[in-house]
């Protein structure tokens, strides 16, 4: 019988092949592209951040770096346990899955939290706007976009959560988002790891945290 | 306890309708979603075509009063825009759409709702775009105020109220120190939505290209336009993403204060340019490469031959695409970069006229000792190869640095890339139109008349813009509504040559009214063509394939029909017709009953979302455009979250049999 | 789901492994940031931070991401955009002046 099965999901060796499941493939080439993204604003930071302004301060001269530390720990171990999530549902355990999937989102929110705090010191205590100078506009701009990126995949984790309370586990085809979700939070950790570095431990200002 | 009941949305019944206006609005079949492009697309060419006749109008007089400077701005920067981003890409993607399932034997592409998606949001981003004519405010350029030839507030709206920056936005004049009216945020933002429409089909087709081609179409059995499709997908992939960011700090900037690219505090224009034509660069390589692949398929079906080198095209198309990457500096030559930025600039743009060469010789190689029909497909692909390839030389006189710094900003720059784009993309995609009209539409568009489009437009075309080579050497300045009287008699040429490309395409328009509904019926394989598209009736059945096709080699279809003799040339097969036969049969007549997923309201109602955000942030200082913000996010929000529910496959609809 | 190849996938004990792993990385980097506070370590530093950076990168993208086990069709998309990503800023910055600057 000649079926057309949704083509995203036909894997019956009727054609051609990667081998790799069509919504991720789509997911790994979406995420290729965001390197491109990030690396923009990385880029207007870096350029900034090299000059210097008549009005101050510029980010690197009042960074948190301890602060800042403990923050960029709380997303890297958001990605254990976003990883325990996914091995919890190839597992079936969708009480552990529920679990891991919570504990996910609630470390991206304490990122989160982390990052309205910090912009906040920066704002109030120090004066520091996007508006400031180029370099505040770059660092602001590149965090806010990196939080805002946190901020939707805490959204997709709730999600998965949810749906998994009220329909008593996730399906077979709900697997595969776990998945998807995953591979966006690591992204997402992944750009942090680089903003972590790049950003903070290697422009900051001789004294500065 | 897990379940395996897909969840369906319970608040809106799933779309059924096949036929009428709805089954288009909620159609996912990638044949009505090109369709809607390329209607699209023709409209907004048609537009483009009007505000590139006023300019000429004003232009056939170095002292006119036509049109205002504040016109002129706004036409020659909304002309750039919509000929770019709203005629040649969605034209591509009409046609990328319709052939890319059927040319690799698949039923429809890999996400198929987000194919409509895209288109959608095309449609809502063009609208966008040219509704600041409307709802701008008019405020003069700084400095410009009750300067005459400005749109003053209190004056009547005119084509000054459209986006007035230059398509490129160069920062800060298109700031808003500079350019207070928001015309110009109609455009950063319009462009942000029509990029995110862009990407997204760009991931959908390479998918599709990687996991649906049918059994047997190794990758070195794909056809030319196909890979095309390819390698323009991943120049959209990597360079969409750059624009965004680069528009989203002209907007940041605009609305909210910050500091990227305000000179007095610091900030850098060139770092706009650099961001802009990182993405820009590759953009033109987006616009060429389909209607390459396009010239492709229609040059060897023309001369009755293979296509010479198939693997150096393909090769040669990603060399292109690859190294299109590394060339953007060449467009600030005379921005003030450094000695060693120009020199290696200059040297990666030079070797890119390599593989550009390769496909251009290919394309002779293929003509050489071929058996040539001069139908108008045909036509249109020579007068491609012709077009382009003069287009293509005078890009390697500006790969030479200093004859760049004479020619930029002048009308040279303007006759290049009209060569290019006009004489190259739009004769490719003109081409495409005559040769696939019968798969789409059942008829054949009629010769006489094809004939008289294509000569009328190599003689309007030539006369329009090879004048342009020495008036930009003779110092006419591009974007300026005033030139010096002695240039005038040219520009009197250019005028006329304008209107007769108008002319040419009144008779495209004309046959294609006429053809669609009186037409010569075209059967099922009108040009005795290659590839699998033509091994299906037309227009083409809504699942393609009855029977999905297994493939033994490059142009498929071709070596069905025909083998070899001893010396090489073509011998039609014995059972040639009773193939096509068949063929026609069971795809007219299926035995089975096929799947398609189902039609869904959700990506119309999604795109429908990103409008508002953007009007939105046009206003935020008002409550209106708070709530606008609001109103379009939630709205996305929940058509994705209705999306996420409903299955791609409800309920098994027969197809209905004709 | 048919898909899934069932390849060896790391078990949690040997996730929380990696994960440990890689709050060490991070502790590394934060002490080498005040030791070159205080001593100015110049490209050294800079080196060493990268260096650090790069190898949380791989570890996550490799084992989290899940990459080591996927088919090579997924690896070299990522590694172009990121090649692809980090040539073309590198020249932007270049041209600014700012890398050869130093940071």
């Amino acid at each position: 019988m000649t079926t057309a099965v949704p083509p995203a999901t036909d894997h019956h060796g009727e054609h051609e092949s990667t081998g790799v499941e069509s919504r991720k493939l789509g997911m790994w080439a979406f995420l290729s592209s965001e390197f491109l993204f990030f690396g923009a604003l990385i880029t207007n930071y870096l350029l900034y951040s090299s000059r210097d302004f008549a009005v101050g301060p510029t980010p690197a001269e009042i960074y948190d770096i301890p602060f800042t530390s403990v923050s960029s720990f709380v997303l890297l171990m958001s990605s254990l346990t976003m990883v325990l999530a996914h091995n919890a549902l190839s597992r079936d355990d969708q009480s552990a899955t529920r679990t891991w999937l919570l504990a996910t989102a609630m470390l991206g929110s304490v990122f989160l939290a982390g990052q309205v705090f910090e912009f906040t010191e920066f704002i109030t205590v120090y004066g520091m706007t996007m508006q400031t100078n180029p370099a505040a506009s770059a660092f602001f701009v590149l965090t806010g976009f990196h939080g805002t990126h946190v901020a939707l995949g805490v959204i997709m984790l709730l999600s998965l959560f949810g749906l998994s309370r009220r329909m008593g586990g996730l399906t077979d085809r709900q697997y595969m988002n776990v998945e998807l979700v995953g591979l966006y939070w690591h992204f997402v950790d992944i750009i942090w790891i680089v903003i972590f570095t790049v950003v903070y431990l290697l422009t900051a200002a001789p004294g500065a945290g | 306890m897990t379940t395996t009941e897909p969840i369906t949305t319970t608040i809106f019944r799933r779309p059924k309708s096949e036929t009428g206006f709805w089954s288009w609005i909620t159609t996912v079949d990638h044949k009505k979603i090109g369709i809607m492009y390329g209607y699209t697309a023709f409209i907004f060419f048609l537009i483009g075509g009007l505000e590139a006749l006023l300019l000429r109008i004003h232009l056939a007089s170095a002292e006119s009063e036509f049109l205002t400077a504040a016109d002129y701005n706004g036409l020659f920067t909304t002309h750039g825009l919509t000929m770019i981003f709203l005629v040649v890409m969605p034209m591509s993607a009409a046609f990328m759409n319709y052939l890319l399932p059927l040319m690799i034997g698949a039923r429809d592409v890999a996400f198929p709702r987000l194919n409509a998606l895209s288109y959608w949001i095309f449609l809502f981003g063009g609208i966008f775009l040219y509704s600041g004519l409307l709802f701008s405010a008019i405020v003069p350029p700084l400095g410009n105020e009750g300067v005459p030839g400005n749109l003053d507030p209190g004056d009547a709206r005119s084509f000054g109220a459209l986006p007035d920056g230059g398509w490129f936005l160069y920062q800060p004049n298109a700031g808003g120190a500079f350019s207070p009216s928001n015309a110009i945020d109609f455009a950063v933002l319009g462009l942000q939505i029509l990029g995110i429409a862009s990407l997204l089909s760009a991931v959908n087709f390479i998918v599709t290209f990687f996991n649906l081609r049918a059994k047997g179409m190794r990758l070195l059995r794909v056809p030319v336009f196909i890979w095309m499709t390819l390698v323009v997908a991943f120049l959209l992939l990597f360079s969409l993403p750059i624009i965004a960011i680069a528009l989203f700090m002209v907007t940041f900037d605009r609305q909210f204060g910050t500091l990227f690219f305000d000179a007095t505090a610091g900030g850098d224009p060139i770092l706009w340019q650099h961001l802009f034509w990182l993405f820009g660069h590759p953009e033109v390589y987006i616009l060429i490469l389909p209607a390459m692949g396009i010239v492709s398929e229609i040059i060897p079906v023309f001369s009755r031959k293979p296509l010479f080198g198939y693997a150096a095209v393909v090769f040669a198309g990603a060399g292109i695409a690859f190294l299109g990457f590394g060339v953007w500096a060449h467009h600030m030559f005379a921005s003030g970069i450094s000695t060693v930025a120009q020199v290696g600039f200059g040297l990666t743009t030079i070797t890119i006229a390599i593989p550009t060469g390769v496909k251009i010789f290919n394309w002779v190689g293929t003509l050489w000792l071929g058996k040539i029909r001069l139908a108008t497909p045909m036509l249109f692909a020579l007068g491609f190869l012709t077009m382009f390839t003069i287009g293509g030389l005078s890009g390697v006189t500006h790969a030479v640095v200093p004859s760049d710094w004479q020619q930029t900003d002048t009308y040279y720059v303007v006759a290049h890339f009209h060569y290019v784009l006009f004489g190259g993309a739009i004769f490719g995609i003109f081409g495409g139109l005559y040769y696939w009209f019968p798969k789409f539409s059942g008829r054949m568009l009629n010769e006489r008349l094809g004939k008289i489009h294509f000569w009328l437009w190599m003689l309007g075309f030539n006369l329009t813009f090879a004048p342009m080579h020495w008036l930009g050497l003779q110092g006419m300045i591009r974007r300026t509504w005033r030139y010096d009287p002695s240039l005038e008699f040219w520009n009197r040429l250019v005028t006329l040559g304008a209107f007769i490309i108008a002319v040419g395409l009144l008779f495209f328009m004309w046959n294609f009214y006429v053809s669609k509904r009186r037409g010569t019926p075209a059967g099922m394989d009108p040009w005795d063509a290659r590839t699998l598209e033509w091994s299906i009736p037309n227009p083409t059945p809504a699942f393609n394939f009855a029977e999905v096709p297994v493939v033994h080699s490059l142009d498929e279809w071709w070596h069905e029909k025909y083998e070899e003799d001893k010396a090489g040339r073509p011998v039609r097969r014995d059972g040639a017709e009773a193939t096509i036969e068949r063929l026609h049969e069971i795809n007219t007549n299926p035995p089975h009953p096929i799947h398609l997923p189902n039609p869904s309201y959700f990506p119309i109602v999604m795109a429908a979302g990103l409008p508002l955000i953007a009007y939105g942030i046009i206003f935020h200082v008002s409550l209106l455009g708070k709530a606008l913000i609001v109103a379009g996010t939630l709205l996305s929000l929940a058509a994705l979250i209705g999306w996420g529910s409903e299955p791609l496959e409800e309920a098994h609809v027969e197809p209905a049999h004709t | 789901m048919a898909e899934e190849h069932h390849v060896a996938h790391p078990t949690p004990a040997q996730y929380v492994k990696i994960a440990v792993g890689l709050a060490v990385l991070t502790a590394i980097e934060v002490a080498l940031f005040y030791i070159n506070d205080a001593t100015q370590l110049g490209w050294v530093n800079t080196a060493a931070l990268l260096t650090l950076a790069f190898l949380k990168f791989v570890i996550v993208v490799g084992w989290y991401m899940h990459i080591r086990y996927e088919k090579a069709t997924v690896s070299r998309f990522f590694t172009f955009g990121f090649t692809l990503a980090f040539g073309l800023y590198a020249i932007v910055l270049i041209s600014f002046g700012v890398l050869a600057a130093g940071s």
